[in-house]
């Protein structure tokens, strides 16, 4: 059912609401992968990454270095799209390396101003060597092509013409498929509760033989690899990357997504995802309500978008603070009947002798 | 107690900045024992406990357990030597379920990695399947049998006390140190503790144990060392420890007669 469902989806999407809705589909698929990276990082290990975007960027550059004319190269995706991933998960440990000992807001101060780096460093290495093309960003990047089929034509299958919108929602589709079975897996594993023990308590964790460190340094690296493949995605279906795709608020909005959705869970984040990619756009259906009812537009399509997401966000807090879907065990850890007993308890744990 | 010492702590001091909350201790627990570790309140009972731990770097002095020297290791090593610990303030894994605690506690005893998890390895699979077998009879035989699917900081206090001690024995330790495990306990869930340690020791197990409740200390420690200002003041059986006029003054107060 889901599978066919999900299989005719770009069609019922292309049919209904137009071929624009099924780019906006396939760049749905791309945030999921993101903010499924990014649950690794926040949701299971507990650490807090404000800079997760600099790997979706190092991902993206380097498809673009490999698969376009900048530097002569045309590698294939298969070969490029893993070694993506590779580096953007290196690096995961570089920034992972020297925060071994923060947490919570500091953490998330030096993770905020990594990747600050990285959009500074794409932006001003066109100079003396040209990297990265500086500010123009870098164009012309080779399409996805499977066994000679490129995906960046349209393609005619049995008197149908799939657009290549269509083509890359199957092939994110595939990558989204295998990223959540990777991260379900880890959840449930010998790994996902070290991080889970992490989380909840780090001394302790120690204290139960796990090695903080390599946990750590292993969650940074988990999800920048998802990030890193989902930006060489992102690069060969856009054919074009600059500096300005990868800013601060973009990794604000991946972590506003999982929280938006519930931390920890796959459905919750998918959900949250999907919400905050979709909802944007359908915003801007209303400057053209304004033309048509009142002859002009009044309100600006993305200062509303804005103010709904801060109203969003507090709604949020007040009324599901564990977000949309949340996991079964953030459920009951929000969950007000239990609060009381949770609270004499702490009087009674909480003191030190 | 003629045979080798199971653990060796010699001339141990810790000092933070300058206080001296450890000043020259030793002392050694032998195979089976079950030693007590008392003295006043501040007396650097837990701070000797965050060292042996590795949770403190020693300031002086070294710490073996069968010979092997803990003294420098980071905490995870010194689990994997074979010596657990539970806390004066609970520290479980709050929201995560009481089996889930105890499967963490499997965690040095095992190996699969990302590869194993994500390829869902025969090995891996296994591997999983005997981690939560074993924390499931750890549970059980703690007393907590029909708990798992609770998260563990919704327990009742007790039960939590049970956990935090089914999650350090997952780890397979030789010795199990407990940091006042019946601090907050009714006389009746006392007794069932020590019920418990005994059932350990008889397991082959050694316990150190931090505790202020005399009764049971009498009863159940084989020796105990006692401290006061960061030193030991006396080591020996509890009864004749009892009657030392250092550990009467550090309790009670007043000049060293």
């Amino acid at each position: 059912m889901l599978a066919v469902l999900l299989a005719a989806l770009p069609f019922l999407i292309g049919a209904g609401l137009g071929n624009s809705w099924v780019r906006v589909l396939d760049f749905v698929l791309l945030y999921v992968l993101l903010a499924l990276g990014l649950n690794i990082v926040v949701g299971y290990a507990g650490l807090l990454d404000l800079g997760y975007i600099a790997f979706y960027a190092l991902g993206a550059y380097l498809y673009a270095w490999l698969a376009s004319p900048h530097f002569g190269l045309h590698l294939p995706f298969w070969m490029v799209l893993p070694l993506g991933a590779a580096l953007a998960g290196v690096f995961g440990v570089l920034l992972g390396a020297p925060t071994l000992r923060l947490r919570g807001d500091y953490l998330a101060i030096v993770t905020l101003g990594f990747g600050e780096i990285i959009r500074i460093f794409m932006n001003n290495l066109n100079a003396p060597f040209n990297l990265t093309n500086g500010p123009q960003g870098m164009n012309l990047i080779d399409p996805v092509s499977i066994g000679g089929v490129s995906l960046g034509k349209s393609l005619e299958v049995a008197g149908i013409t799939l657009p290549s919108t269509y083509l890359y929602y199957y092939l994110f589709l595939a990558a989204t498929l295998l990223v959540i079975v990777v991260a379900m897996r880890l959840q449930h594993s010998r790994v996902g509760r070290a991080w889970a023990a992490l989380r909840e308590d780090e001394i302790a964790a120690a204290a139960m033989g796990i090695n903080t460190r390599n946990v750590k340094l292993l969650a940074f690296a988990m999800g920048a690899t998802f990030g890193g493949l989902a930006g060489g995605l992102f690069a060969a279906f856009q054919g074009f990357i600059s500096p300005e795709s990868f800013t601060l608020w973009e990794s604000i909005l991946v972590l506003c997504m999982i929280v938006l959705g519930g931390m920890g869970n796959i459905p919750g984040v998918i959900l949250g995802a999907v919400l905050l990619t979709v909802i944007p756009e359908a915003l801007r259906y209303i400057g053209d309500l304004q033309r048509a009812t009142l002859g002009q537009v009044v309100v600006d399509p993305a200062d509303l978008r804005m103010l709904l997401f801060g109203v969003a966000l507090v709604a949020m807090m007040l009324f599901r603070p564990a977000g949309l879907l949340p996991s079964r065990q953030r459920k009951r850890e929000f969950s007000a009947q239990d609060g009381v007993a949770e609270q004499e308890q702490a009087s009674l744990y909480d003191t030190k002798a | 107690m003629n045979a080798p010492a199971l653990l060796q702590v010699s001339a141990v001091s810790k000092r933070f900045g300058g206080l001296a909350a450890l000043e020259d201790v030793s002392l050694s627990v032998g195979r089976g024992e079950i030693y007590g570790l008392i003295g006043p309140n501040g007396a650097g009972k837990t701070t000797l406990f965050n060292c042996m731990t590795g949770l403190y770097d020693l300031s002086a002095g070294h710490i073996h357990l069968e010979g092997v020297p803990l003294h420098g290791r980071k905490p995870h090593h010194i689990v994997e030597a074979g010596f657990a610990r539970t806390f004066q303030n609970i520290r479980l894994f709050a929201n995560m379920t009481a089996l889930e605690n105890v499967m963490v506690g499997r965690h040095p005893r095992t190996r699969a990695g990302v590869l194993g998890a994500v390829l869902r390895t025969p090995g891996a699979r296994a591997e999983e399947a005997a981690i939560h077998n074993r924390a499931r009879e750890l549970m059980e035989y703690v007393g907590l049998k029909n708990k798992g699917r609770t998260l563990a900081g919704h327990l009742s206090y007790g039960d939590q006390r049970r956990l935090e001690i089914a999650r350090a024995l997952a780890t397979e330790p030789r010795l199990l140190a407990l940091d006042e495990p019946v601090a907050g306990m009714n006389p009746t869930e006392r007794r069932q503790m020590s019920d418990l340690f005994l059932r350990l020791r008889a397991g082959g197990l050694t316990l150190l144990l931090i505790e202020h409740d005399v009764k049971l200390v009498m009863d159940l420690c084989d020796r105990v060392a006692v401290l006061d200002y960061g030193r030991k003041i006396a080591e020996g059986e509890p009864a004749l420890v009892q009657r030392d006029p250092a550990v009467i003054a550090a309790y009670l107060g007043g000049d060293e007669a």
